[in-house]
């Protein structure tokens, strides 16, 4: 590998440390101006009776009486240290509230991803291959139709049709492998819907290159040309696709999560945004933060390695998302 | 389409068939199974799946026993010293029998023995003290509250014999008995209350001597209670002291209203906790139990600002109480199941008395008073006084789902004699942060709170002992400090009910409460093969006593 490469990955790598610190500072910032916090919540419900002089100790107890600067420096050397702190909702630590959530979080979003890989391959190669009058142009809809509906109804349809109408699946048992199967299903719809939409325009060029021309002249079967010469070059582009996708898994998953009455990431999020817990928001958002930057890092960095057409160009380098060739050479390449 | 469907090998036909054979098939593997019969002749065994929509959010005993969630499960894995049950009455339960002197400063609680809770640990004089302790002044540094509601005239406990505890006060304190009986008033084992607050966050391990002990849980998820086999000390008033019938309880948490009805519709679960009352009759009459038990406590209503023009006159605020047609309320949003409230606090409280009289509906009463008062109706039907028009902003307490529907109600009857109402919602964190009592801009506060006991509703709504001064009189209503002074120290309850009733007729003329109706907080959709649960004086169902056929 070249030093130019190195270079240029030291400079992302640099770039994406940068946007993690950052988004802590901005979540601390706009959480803390927001009014409420959840041990104040408690407080001032009248419920539960306490006197003004009672909720100003127990609020002094806790230092939020501080100054925001000196919360954020505390919050923050400690997160740089791996200390995650204690949830002021519940009074556990924030990371085994989180360890308790991401395994179920995680089967969700990979099994949403396989899912929408799934349906995008195949709505693409019917788009391809289908003949016209069997719904070639039918298929091309698909992709608006499935970003068009949101995705709890279809969870929605899903667990009434399945779940209660079927007995598939009891929601009461939200882990159990078909609840889990609906639920990607759920989720990797709307997400299928940006695969297929690259995947189609991608195919689409490709088969209208020379090469392909050439292919079918040859007599290669339709199955042979697309698996050995179009889907190669029409997937590369979907590597970023599915990396700007991550953000997306993220999000959707608190719905289909609300919905399907599983507990995952999504649902504490949930919890800790409507309660207003600065610690868990923060880890939270630190942790998407970590994974979102990191999975564009490796696809960024994984990019030239893949295609050697695309030039580096230092922080400016852009993943191309559909294969016009003026994307790939944004002339001048950095060479020192 | 039906040639199409037949080869789809997920045909709700084929599953309805494959469903049913299994069905038959586990009935007749199960059949030679004779189900045991418990000491009463009630059925043992089984599993309950409770849906609930949130599970609070801690569980540091203190701080979370107050939860309307938490409350739940606190009420099958821990006891209380005494039992009060829907009407308000107060019965033995740990505590055998109790003393108190003369002007109600010193009692003496006398425990049954041989109560343990299940670390092991003793249930005796000296575990009641130390829970007596935490429960006035929590350990705050730690994070540790202190129940808010425990008499804040508490001095110390002491334990005199292995059963027996002196609890001591600084002021006459009538409500200290029935306070036991309630909510935060939880006994938790010594070994809990002395760890620190993380790990009394952690459910599995807090030990309590109710019937059931956590067997599992996950925070925002699920608890799974499992029956503790020796528990023998139940409250004699539910007719039952021995171990529970049912194996297990669990809790499951799943946030969409729609699906916990029809969980439990589709008999995936027993009971959907907080459906929405429109759905109530049509549930019934699909054969479910549907349960809306009330609890003690103030009834829905507003608490009134007299600070704030124009409710500082009379006048205007007895033309509200007159102008809200409370019948109509309940017609429309609710169902027969919720009552009119006939007092500022419900019904079922010990000392609450029938002011109906005073809640009449009457329009025309409302707008002979509101003429005398000065308020002339102008353009758009609006009335104005000095250029300004008669205006109320209602802001919709969120922790009630109906209370914005109820709301746009009232909008339309006040509206009809000549007030301009707004109404906003805000979501909890925010309402919590902006609305309150006497707070400025607010002139009503809406009202939705138990209480221990009617002694402790005077100084509330004054601002006597850091009551919160509900109606930002301070100390201006000398005939209301009277009572409440008078109230407070009243040493027995026959003296105290002439008073509470000389009360709550002067708050209703005074227009200082506006009732609304009775409440309602807490709805319960059930299975027909799960009965003879328990509600108790805040509502909870307790299943110590329940069953479940097959």
């Amino acid at each position: 590998m070249s030093k130019a490469y190195f270079n240029y990955a030291g400079k992302r790598l640099l770039q994406a440390i940068v946007v993690i610190l950052l988004s802590y500072v901005f979540t601390f910032v706009v959480v803390s101006i927001l009014p409420g916090d959840p041990i104040t919540n408690v407080l001032n419900n009248p419920q539960n009776g306490f006197t003004p002089d009672e909720i100003k100790e127990i609020i002094a107890a806790q230092g939020l009486d501080k100054p925001i600067p000196v919360q954020l420096w505390n919050a923050f050397s400690g997160f740089v240290t791996g200390d995650l702190g204690l949830s002021m909702r519940t009074n556990r630590p924030v990371a085994t509230l989180i360890a308790e959530v991401l395994p179920s979080t995680l089967v969700l979003a990979s099994a949403g991803l396989a899912v929408a890989l799934f349906l995008a391959a195949i709505i693409a190669y019917g788009t391809q291959f289908l003949p016209r009058r069997f719904g070639q142009g039918l298929l091309r809809g698909f992709p608006s139709l499935f970003l068009s509906v949101p995705n709890f109804v279809i969870g929605l349809v899903l667990i009434h049709l399945f779940g209660f109408q079927l007995g598939v699946f009891r929601v009461i048992e939200p882990d159990s492998f078909w609840a889990t199967l609906f639920a990607a299903i759920a989720l990797g719809i709307p997400i299928s819907a940006q695969i297929a939409e690259v995947l189609i325009a991608n195919l689409d060029h490709e088969s209208g290159q020379d090469y392909a021309a050439v292919a079918r002249g040859r007599g290669l079967g339709q199955m042979r040309l697309f698996v050995m010469h179009l889907l190669k070059p029409s997937s590369l582009p979907v590597i970023t696709v599915v990396a700007l996708t991550i953000g997306e898994l993220l999000g959707g998953s608190l719905i289909t999560e609300t919905v399907f009455g599983r507990n995952g990431l999504g649902s504490l999020v949930q919890r800790s945004v409507s309660t207003q817990d600065l610690p868990v928001l923060q880890a939270v958002v630190s942790l998407a933060a970590v994974v979102f930057v990191v999975v564009n890092l490796i696809a960024d960095l994984a990019y030239p390695l893949l295609d050697p057409r695309v030039k580096l160009l230092g922080t400016q380098q852009r993943r191309p998302t559909t294969a016009d060739d003026s994307s790939l050479d944004i002339s001048k390449a950095v060479t020192r | 389409m039906n040639d199409r469907s037949s080869h789809f090998p997920l045909s709700r036909r084929r599953l309805l068939t494959a469903t049913s054979a299994l069905a038959f098939a586990a009935l007749v593997a199960t059949a030679g199974v004779t189900p045991a019969l418990g000491e009463d002749g009630a059925r043992d065994g089984g599993d309950v799946v409770f849906l609930i929509d949130s599970l609070g959010d801690t569980w540091i005993p203190n701080n979370s026993a107050i939860s309307s969630f938490q409350g739940h499960i606190w009420g099958h894995v821990t006891d209380k010293l005494l039992y009060v049950d829907a009407d308000g009455k107060v019965s033995p339960w740990i505590a055998e029998r109790w003393e108190q002197n003369d002007n109600a400063t010193e009692f003496t609680l006398h425990l049954k023995s041989g109560v343990t809770f299940s670390d092991g640990s003793p249930l005796d004089a000296s575990a009641v003290v130390a829970n007596l302790d935490i429960w006035y002044a929590g350990r705050k540094s730690e994070g540790i509250n202190p129940i808010g509601l425990f008499p804040k005239t508490y001095d110390h406990a002491e334990a005199i014999d292995a059963t027996t505890v002196k609890v001591f006060f600084k002021k006459p304190t009538l409500g200290f008995i029935p306070t036991l009986g309630y909510h935060g008033s939880i006994l938790i084992s010594p070994k809990t209350i002395a760890s620190p607050a993380s790990a009394q966050a952690d459910l599995s391990k807090t030990s309590g001597s109710g019937p059931y002990v956590v067997e599992s849980w996950k925070e925002g998820d699920y608890v799974k209670l499992t029956k503790r086999k020796d528990y023998n000390w139940g409250p004699a008033a539910v007719g039952q002291t021995g171990p529970a019938h049912l194996d297990t309880i669990t809790y499951k948490l799943v946030s969409e209203p729609s699906l916990r009805v029809a969980a439990v519709q589709s008999g995936q679960a027993d009971v959907a906790y907080n459906a929405s009352p429109q759905e109530l009759e049509s549930l019934k009459s699909e054969g479910l139990t549907v349960a809306t038990p009330r609890y003690l406590g103030f009834v829905n209503g507003w608490a009134v600002n007299t600070k704030l023009a124009p409710y500082d006159d009379v006048k205007v605020r007895q033309a509200l109480q007159a102008g809200i047609n409370r019948q109509e309320i309940i017609d429309t949003v609710y169902t027969p199941d919720w009552k009119l409230a006939t007092s500022f606090i419900q019904s079922n409280v010990p000392g609450a008395t029938n002011q109906s009289a005073l809640l009449a509906y009457n329009p025309e009463k409302a707008e002979k008073l509101l003429d005398e008062a000065g308020w002339k109706k102008g353009p758009g039907g609006i009335r104005v006084k000095d250029g300004k028009p008669l205006s109320l902003t209602l802001n919709s307490n969120p922790y009630l789902a109906t209370s914005k529907s109820i709301d746009e109600l009232i909008s339309q009857q006040l509206g009809k004699i000549g007030w301009k109402v707004d109404i906003r919602a805000y979501d909890v964190v925010t309402f919590g942060q902006k609305v309150k009592y006497g707070g400025a801009g607010v002139p009503a506060y809406e009202v939705t709170r138990s209480f221990i006991d009617a002694g402790t509703v005077a100084s509330i709504l004054t601002n006597a002992n850091n009551g919160e001064n509900w109606f930002a009189l301070d100390e201006s209503d000398k005939t209301l400090n009277d009572l409440r002074d008078k109230i407070a120290g009243a040493g027995s309850i026959e003296a105290r009910k002439p008073l509470l009733d000389e009360l709550q007729k002067y708050v209703l003329d005074k227009g200082y409460f506006i009732p609304r109706t009775q409440i309602v907080q807490r709805i319960y959709v059930q299975s027909s093969k799960l009965k003879g649960e328990v509600y108790n004086g805040v509502a909870y169902a307790s299943y110590y006593t329940a069953t479940k056929s097959e």
